[in-house]
């Protein structure tokens, strides 16, 4: 390692992964390092199941009811994809498609007034939906289909709003739209944590919920895809592409010292070597100086022997609670996948219960999701900060990643993607610069 | 239009049909016991002689005929993500078949065989088949690893035993042929469990970047 680079990369998260791979395909030389022997950071799926319990110190071993131990893959942050979004597009235009196989999450649920209830999002849904009555239904079917020919470059489509200028609450107010209505409009089809967004421009809104419809129409059952074997496999797809590419992977690597001159980063120490670069992009967790602590996420991953009531026996699904259904400012969310995923033993589903901590008793904010899950065989708690950087790297060349946050979907993490590559390499980020720059495959016809 | 519950061959082209079935298959062992080489000998009956650590090769594509069936074979490179011994789990998922590897004039190599069959054992299914292979056999003079001792290791994990040279050509062709033949055999054994991993057959949908076409609800 004792070699000049011109990326070097500390932590293996998804975020890291994604932009060492757009790094390598572009020309740069790149190592990418991880202090621990698996790949993945926080974005891992943990696996064999002894491990996860050594992790979150839970005494002895699994019991044999849990199967056996390499058949689990658990997540320690929940989320899925868009089937329509930013990462399913990083995806398929790097070709990392390749490496992976997904399923179509089978449902999308939100909870109303101690029930759940299937997120309706096309106009037949909401029409056989008994989260609304009649009127309101013609009027939120009215809502959608504005929603599908909105086009924020074309002021046809407008009829009258401002994109811009006009607020999604005057927009619900134009639809005529009631409360329980844009409850789940904002927070299970816009996927907004909190309402803070009814009086910002409602361009952004409307982005959000074309996007839930259009991802809802590519597989049918849910706007959600997720991975086999867990999301800890996405990481170590862009990996392989950054290899292919030239990239050097290190993993079980002690980082000693982030070398710095005049202000800017020249290179790592490792294991007494050191390592030369022009330019580091890493996770908070090797530059704790350097970020700051903007809340915290808990996480509950739960261990089940039955799929979760009232929804069909889905072997996958999402619930999302909107905050003013629990007399929150922030949703809570639950991810359940299982053994259909290749996650869990044979029989076994995992869900996972996240929201943004408001309180100094998290668990007990978190208490209503759990009730959903009830019996829970095995719980496994995480408290985590959420870290952003302090500054922009453009002094330093020191790139940092954020947390991964509450949300259920990557948006954000590839929004964070972008904006990293931006500053680092000084120009707007172009899905196109993702596409592999030579053939890789050989004797295809 | 992509499904969930269709069940596809390959991997990236659904549209190519041209095969009964589709192996994915795995050459792996330490760093310069010549897998590349022997992956160019076989799928391109070439070699270049010259040292060059393994980047900008995904997988080869080969089509061979075995008992009257097209079978399309994926063989995958490592990408040099053995060096540090940071393969992606992910590469494991899949495999058929193995090729593990080592090479006769190189004792450390022959040492992490054991490692390497460990890695597998973990990482793929549990009824990929797996050759040890002793590769550079034309290099003689050289040899620190006896026939002897490889057989014996092969026997010792339950792997059948070739000592090839991809330099030379000798064995390269046997060794895939009967990797793919021991696969075949696997598959005809476990036909009634209908195993999709044994057809090489995708679970999920096939991601595209095409718009799915328009809903067609009714306007009641």
């Amino acid at each position: 390692m004792n070699e000049e680079y011109d990326v070097i990369v500390l932590g293996t998260g998804l975020t890291e992964c994604i932009l060492s791979g757009i790094m390598s395909v572009n020309g740069k030389k790149v190592l990418h390092m991880d202090r621990n022997p698996y790949y993945g950071g926080e974005s891992a799926s943990i696996t064999p199941l002894e491990d996860l319990y050594k992790r979150f110190k839970i005494p002895g071993a699994p019991p044999a009811s849990m199967g056996r131990g390499r058949d689990w893959n658990v997540d320690l942050i929940p989320k899925f994809l868009m089937a329509n979004g930013q990462l399913v597009k990083m995806l398929l235009f790097t070709e990392v498609t390749r490496y992976l196989d997904f399923k179509v999450t089978e449902g999308s649920f939100v909870y109303k007034g101690g029930k759940i209830y299937k997120v309706p999002s096309t106009e037949a849904e909401a029409l056989a939906s008994s989260l609304m009555g009649l009127f309101e239904k013609r009027r939120f079917r009215k809502f959608l289909v504005y929603v599908a020919n909105f086009d924020e470059n074309d002021p046809r489509t407008f009829e009258g709003i401002d994109p811009k200028k006009t607020s999604m609450r005057e927009v619900y107010k134009k639809f005529d739209l009631g409360q329980d209505v844009i409850d789940f409009t904002g927070h299970a089809l816009a996927l907004y944590r909190t309402d803070d967004y009814l009086d910002q421009p409602c361009c952004e809104t409307i982005n959000r919920i074309k996007l839930y419809s259009e991802s809802l129409a590519r597989y049918g059952k849910s706007p959600y895809l997720y991975p086999l074997y867990g999301l800890g496999e996405l990481p170590q797809g862009f990996a392989r592409l950054s290899a292919i590419y030239g990239g050097t992977y290190m993993l079980n690597k002690p980082i000693e010292e982030i070398i710095m001159q005049n202000g800017k980063v020249i290179g790592v120490k490792s294991e007494g070597e050191i390592a030369r670069c022009k330019q580091l992009i890493c996770d908070p967790s090797y530059v704790k100086d350097r970020v700051e602590k903007v809340g915290q996420v808990i996480r509950v991953i739960c261990i089940l022997s039955h799929p979760i009531k009232n929804t069909n026996d889905a072997n996958s699904c999402q619930i999302i609670i909107p905050q003013n259904q629990v007399n929150r400012k922030s949703d809570i969310y639950v991810c359940m996948i299982s053994s259909a995923h290749n996650v869990a033993a044979q029989g076994k589903y995992i869900a996972i219960a996240s929201t943004t901590v408001e309180t100094k008793e998290p668990e007990k904010e978190i208490r209503p999701a759990l009730e959903l899950l009830e019996p829970i065989e095995q719980k496994f708690v995480s408290i985590s900060d959420l870290l952003v950087p302090k500054d922009l790297g453009t002094e330093s060349q020191i790139f940092i990643s954020r947390t991964y946050d509450a949300t259920t979907h990557f948006e954000t993490t590839c929004d964070d993607i972008k904006d990293i590559y931006k500053r680092m390499m000084g120009s707007e980020f172009d899905f196109e610069e993702m596409k592999r720059k030579k053939n890789d495959i050989y004797g295809e016809e | 239009m992509a499904s969930a519950t269709d069940a596809r061959y390959g991997q990236k082209e659904s549209s190519d049909q041209n095969f009964d079935y589709m192996f994915k298959i795995l050459i792996i062992g330490n760093s310069s016991v010549g897998k590349t080489s022997f992956l160019f000998r076989y799928a391109d009956d070439s070699f270049t002689p010259a040292f060059v650590s393994t980047v900008g090769i995904d997988f080869k594509v080969k089509t061979i005929y075995r008992n009257d069936k097209r079978i399309k074979l994926q063989i995958w490179d490592t990408a040099g993500q053995e060096r540090y011994r940071t393969i992606t789990t992910a590469y494991y998922r899949g495999a058929m078949g193995f090729i593990l590897m080592y090479d006769i004039t190189n004792e450390e190599s022959f040492n992490a065989v054991q490692d390497w069959s460990t890695q597998i054992k973990t990482y793929s299914w549990d009824n990929a088949q797996v050759l040890l292979v002793g590769n550079k056999c034309d290099m003689e003079d050289e040899r620190v690893v006896s026939s002897e001792r490889g057989r014996q290791l092969a026997d010792h994990l339950g792997f059948e035993f070739f000592e090839a040279s991809a330099k030379d050509n000798i064995n390269v062709k046997q060794t895939f042929e009967r990797l793919v033949d021991v696969i075949c055999e696997k598959m005809s054994e476990s036909l009634d469990t209908a195993d999709p991993a044994v057809t090489g057959a995708k679970q999920g949908p096939q991601l595209t970047d095409q718009q799915a076409p328009p809903h067609q609800d009714c306007a009641c």
